[in-house]
């Protein structure tokens, strides 16, 4: 089963902040869905190549013509502004 | 008043063609009718009314000045929440974006706009589009119309759910791994997830960018494919997009293959005979039925549930709550990365926060190797099951879904169990093909069942024949 600290690590890589008490059912979860997808194993693909896109094409172009947002909309949008600027928490090191 | 029961959209037409009622009337009556039913059933997160009756009352102008409409000019539809129409609420049923208004119009919605469309709000799903019966919405979960104890279905409940229970004529849903087609098996409409790359994802929210498809949800075969029609085509915003959809031919002996791989431990006994009724019925009718095998499909899913939150957890990365969405609680923090992780944290419900460290983890040096590269390497196995079966064959027939719509809150002790259930429809996605969902009869307790037809990549107009074929044949 996965440990208690791997589920930590994987949290901080992700930006999420686990609850203790959420470590035990995301052990759990996590141990069901990777024992079932370890099958995998089973299958040989030392000939295969991968597949991680269906799309045929490649490098894709188009003229590059900025289409322009409405700006009291974009504004809008966001959760915080003030004066029309995107207004953030004040973030102070401690160091 | 307007009997709104089953209409379709030609039969909407028809109407407003023939002045038997406006478009303004027909959206009134649909917005009635959400007012009554929908506090039941819950199809919908938002009613955009003021713009759906905008735009009716300037079709009804042009069918007064005795101008011809279009197909879908002045029908009135429904959206799933995670498509983006300008100025309206979008929020993939998440609290993250409880508050966000869409900044544009994504490129199907500009496609139905420009064929007059009317949008009588945004449908619930499961959140980001990440779960299969609705009860993953952040909000509330949707019922099932047939029976309000039971899921509609997911991702797109919602829509499902608005086009059954007579609270629009059609939707727009998406697909990533059976988000379109089993909603609609269980919720007894049609449902289409076209070819990967016929429809333009540009104004969807991404999930796993390389498996979704947006695609129509409607009563009919044939409304499915005036929509589909209608949203198709190649845009500058999305590169993987195309025109390339094949026109038919016709052929005089149609081979459907069954897979064997779909008849297997886990498969409900009333679905399987219900799908079987209509291979027997299509066998008296010449069509040569086949037997084939599809080797790999036991593994498409742990494929799938690899690829699929690996995508994801790369997709919903760019949500900081910074820009949009939500800011958290605390005041001044310590660090930028405390700020992430309370917004992140604040924002995201359990299930996605399980996929994004699902994928995070799988993605993770020391593993990537192990599982998404093994996964990608499936995958092609997984197209050439069907790039075989595709030599011989010119249909693959099966069930949408190997169960019945299940009651709300009776899987939830088992999610891995919820995962496997998606084994008829994650392959498609994978190989990118086109699949259909089409109601075939209903179960003992009156539960709609929906069978799966699934044709080779851009072949659509095959699928839609074929469709209408089953369609008649059960009628």
């Amino acid at each position: 089963m996965i440990s208690e600290q791997e589920i930590k690590n994987i949290a901080k890589l992700a930006h999420l902040k686990i609850k203790d008490e959420e470590i035990d059912k995301l052990r759990n979860d996590f141990s069901s869905i990777l024992d079932y997808v370890n099958k995998l194993g089973e299958v040989d693909v030392s000939q295969i190549s991968e597949t991680a896109n269906l799309s045929n094409f490649s490098n894709v172009e188009r003229d590059d013509i900025p289409s322009r947002f409405d700006k009291e909309l974009l504004i809008d949008s966001m959760p915080k502004q003030r004066n029309g600027y995107l207004e953030v928490k004040k973030v102070l090191y401690n160091d | 008043m307007i009997n709104l029961q089953n209409l379709t959209i030609k039969e909407v037409h028809e109407h407003l063609k023939n002045k038997d009622f406006s478009s303004s009337e027909i959206t009134k009556a649909y917005l009635e009718n959400i007012k009554i039913k929908d506090p039941d059933i819950k199809a919908y997160i938002s009613i955009t009314e003021e713009s759906a009756l905008l735009q009716a009352s300037k079709v009804d102008e042009k069918i007064a000045s005795n101008a011809s409409i279009g197909l879908l000019e002045g029908v009135p539809c429904s959206i799933k929440d995670n498509i983006m129409i300008k100025g309206e609420r979008c929020t993939a049923a998440s609290k993250f974006l409880e508050n966000y208004r869409a900044i544009y119009d994504a490129t199907v919605i500009e496609k139905l706009k420009d064929c007059g469309s009317v949008f009588l709000g945004k449908t619930n799903l499961d959140e980001f589009a990440m779960g299969g019966s609705c009860e993953k919405s952040g909000f509330f979960p949707t019922r099932n119309p047939h029976d309000l104890e039971r899921v509609p279905g997911g991702s797109s409940g919602g829509s499902a759910a608005s086009v059954a229970g007579d609270l629009c004529v059609y939707s727009l849903g998406s697909d990533t791994g059976g988000s379109v087609r089993q909603p609609a098996a269980f919720c007894g409409v049609v449902g289409l997830k076209p070819t990967y790359g016929t429809v333009s994802r540009y104004g969807l929210i991404a999930f796993a960018s390389s498996l979704d498809q947006i695609g129509p949800m409607a009563r009919t075969v044939e409304d499915c494919e005036i929509v589909f029609d209608a949203i198709k085509g190649a845009d500058k915003k999305d590169s993987t997009s195309t025109d390339s959809v094949f026109s038919h031919e016709r052929k005089d002996k149609i081979r459907i293959g069954v897979p064997k791989e779909y008849f297997g431990e886990g498969l409900n006994e009333e679905v399987k005979q219900a799908i079987n009724n209509v291979i027997s019925v299509l066998g008296k009718d010449g069509v040569e039925i086949v037997d084939i095998t599809l080797p790999h499909t036991e593994y498409a899913l742990a494929c799938y549930y690899i690829i699929a939150p690996s995508e994801a957890s790369a997709n919903l990365a760019r949500f900081d709550g910074l820009r949009y969405g939500k800011q958290g609680e605390i005041g001044n923090v310590g660090s930028i990365n405390d700020l992430y992780l309370e917004n992140r944290t604040n924002g995201f419900g359990a299930e996605v926060r399980k996929r994004i460290m699902l994928g995070t983890y799988t993605l993770s040096s020391g593993y990537y190797d192990a599982y998404y590269k093994k996964a990608l390497k499936v995958r092609t196995l997984v197209r050439k099951d069907f790039e075989n079966a595709f030599k011989d064959v010119d249909f693959i027939i099966g069930p949408t879904h190997p169960s019945l719509p299940f009651k709300i809150g009776e899987m939830e002790d088992d999610p891995l169990a919820m995962y496997l259930a998606d084994i008829y429809t994650v392959s498609v996605n994978l190989a990118g093909l086109p699949g259909i969902s089409i109601p075939c009869g209903k179960s003992k307790n009156n539960l709609p069942i929906g069978i799966q037809v699934i044709a080779p990549a851009f072949q659509e107009r095959a699928l839609f024949e074929i469709g209408k074929m089953i369609e008649n044949k059960l009628r």
